[in-house]
């Protein structure tokens, strides 16, 4: 969120102290790291290969992957809308290129392109859609969500696209290739595998972060968000923000199926089913607002990791796997009932 | 003669097959405060939005300054010098004070777009002094921990520093209480001083006959009078204008 929502309540003369402890505790930050750091220390504190750099390893892996989805609906939902389409396009955007890799000539950066291009289509018809048509965003993606998946079926007769002619492209290696810190042998035993996947997570995450908070471009974005009539009224192209954020949330998806696809081998026109529920959650988690006008990138982050680390802790601590929504659900009621009091309590000043 | 700072001729508006507003002819001269007076359904907020690049009129001629202007969006009227405070005061409730004061004129530095917030929060933090609020506000406030005279106030310190020529006020003082509506009508005075032409609407005609140098009435989307003075009409004429009863007696 911006540097300047936790400023003081007007007309108030608060201690550095207060306005100290009353600045962080309106943070919507505060809450998910809260929450990070007692699930580090439980599951740790119950099996302390939690914290061990193989297991940090394995689910930095593919958290980075929908993380990237996340950060785009971030910027999409502190607008005021929410794609429901990016699990499709995040299953779809890998089988286009792949189709094209082995059934052309065009070779990997091409079909790349060509892909990532088809994503940032898929996008612009949401956009149009929503901005133009004054179609709500939840109809127009969820029937984009049916199109695309059933278009990535239709496409591949429902099988799986072959992968493994992509091995030594430079361009997979600088998608998803990894390095190791600190280890020895193929398997980096004893240190840390890093992917590629991971940095690009970072540099986005940095970037965002900055464009929300720091630019023109994030003020209309919260303005968008927060008070679509004021926005136009001062000249805002509210229909322009949100054209755009659709597309770099499809552009995202697109480039995290992608990405998903060359580090397993398998473009399956079926995966990222759900996707977008999780997605969704993981930013609301993080402390940006349903309904819009307030984001929170580093949040975001936040809660990519609390539930991909509680997918993983739930996992090693020995919880059966299919309670894992139990938890889920939970920490989405607990959060909302967290943001909700914080941004009260903001409200009134207290 | 001095020319009028706005003067809109002939202004048709459709809304589909619904005949909005009706050939309106509108003057405003340079230090002036006109009402803008009509039941709902009038064409008084139609005939503010034309006039603030909201919405497209169907023909009619825009002067502003003598010179026809297009206004086909609110940039084009904020860039003509035309200043809207709305009845929500078109305020962002999550953003600060200083962010909305810039909303779509942020000041910005550096090849990244970068925002001044140091330079937008010291002219927010100048502008609310100027305003008349004293209370030690800081310009990262956010909107919505501010009374709704508070609200009004950063709306009119935006139009006191972009200096627009024409502030048009649609229901400032809706959902104030007695001395935050003061306030506002002694902005309105103040604008009216310093050579800004102003138009007023409120549904509160005792507002209006407070500060108005003359008010304009309309009645289907047409102006149903257009000369009338505060000195020489009284409450009870101006409303049976308003509801045509004029027309009966």
């Amino acid at each position: 969120m911006t540097d300047e929502k936790t400023a003081a309540p007007a007309g108030a003369a608060p201690s550095r102290d207060f306005d100290l402890l009353r600045r962080l505790s309106a943070t919507p930050e505060l809450g998910p790291l809260i929450l990070l750091i007692v699930m580090l220390i439980v599951f740790t504190s119950i099996n302390p290969a939690f914290l061990s750099l193989n297991n940090i390893s394995n689910a930095l892996t593919f958290t980075v992957e929908l993380g990237l989805i996340a950060l785009g609906m971030t910027l999409l939902m502190t607008s005021g809308e929410f794609d429901l389409s990016v699990g499709s396009v995040f299953g779809f955007t890998a089988v286009v290129m792949w189709t094209l890799i082995n059934s052309t000539e065009l070779g990997m950066p091409l079909s790349f392109a060509i892909a990532m291009g088809v994503a940032i289509l898929i996008g612009a018809v949401n956009g149009f859609f929503v901005t133009r048509l004054k179609i709500p965003s939840f109809l127009v993606t969820l029937g984009m969500l049916l199109v695309v998946r059933g278009s990535a079926l239709w496409l591949t007769s429902g099988f799986p696209q072959r992968t493994w002619e992509t091995g030594q492209q430079w361009l997979a290696e600088v998608l998803v290739g990894d390095f190791c810190i600190g280890g020895t042998g193929d398997f980096c035993s004893g240190g840390l595998r890093v992917y590629m996947s991971l940095i690009w997570f970072i540099v986005i995450a940095a970037m965002l972060h900055y464009v929300l908070t720091r630019t023109r471009f994030g003020n209309w974005i919260q303005a968008t968000g927060g008070n679509p009539a004021a926005a136009r009224n001062r000249g805002v192209p509210i229909r322009r923000v949100k054209m755009l954020l659709f597309m770099l949330t499809s552009a995202l998806a697109g480039l995290a199926g992608i990405i998903s696809s060359i580090r397993v081998s398998a473009a399956n026109p079926n995966s990222g089913t759900t996707y977008e529920l999780e997605v969704i959650a993981m930013v609301v988690i993080g402390g940006t607002a349903l309904m819009g006008g307030r984001g929170t990138i580093l949040g975001t982050v936040l809660g990519v990791l609390i539930l991909r680390l509680m997918r993983n802790g739930i996992v090693l601590i020995g919880v059966p796997g299919l309670a894992y929504n139990i938890f889920i659900g939970a920490i989405i009621l607990g959060m909302m009932a967290l943001h909700s009091a914080l941004e009260r309590r903001h409200n009134e000043g207290t | 003669m001095t020319t009028p700072i706005v003067e809109m001729r002939g202004i048709e508006k459709f809304y589909g097959r619904i005949h909005a507003l009706r050939g309106v002819n509108l003057q405003v001269n340079r230090g002036e405060i006109v009402g803008l007076l009509g039941d709902n359904g009038a064409g008084k907020s139609t005939l503010i939005k034309v006039l603030s690049g909201a919405v497209p009129y169907t023909s009619g001629q825009i002067l502003i300054n003598g010179k026809e202007v297009a206004l086909t969006s609110t940039n084009d009227a904020i860039d003509a010098g035309v200043e809207t405070i709305y009845q929500d005061s078109a305020l962002v409730p999550q953003l600060s004070i200083a962010r909305n004061l810039f909303l779509g004129r942020e000041l910005t530095r550096g090849p990244l777009g970068r925002l001044d917030q140091g330079e937008m929060n010291r002219v927010a933090t100048d502008l609310l002094r100027r305003v008349g609020i004293t209370k030690n506000i800081p310009p990262t406030t956010p909107i919505s921990s501010l009374s709704g005279g508070e609200r009004q106030a950063v709306a009119i310190a935006r139009a006191m520093y972009f200096d627009s020529e024409i502030i048009i006020l649609d229901e400032p003082t809706n959902n104030l209480g007695v001395a935050e509506t003061q306030g506002v009508l002694n902005f309105v005075r103040d604008a009216r001083d310093k050579g800004h032409a102003c138009i007023f609407i409120a549904h509160n005609i005792h507002h209006v006959f407070q500060v108005v140098d003359r008010m304009v009435v309309m009645r289907r989307g047409e102006v149903a009078a257009d000369d009338l003075s505060p000195k020489t009409s009284s409450i009870q004429d101006v409303e049976n204008i308003i509801t045509g009863e004029h027309l009966a007696a």
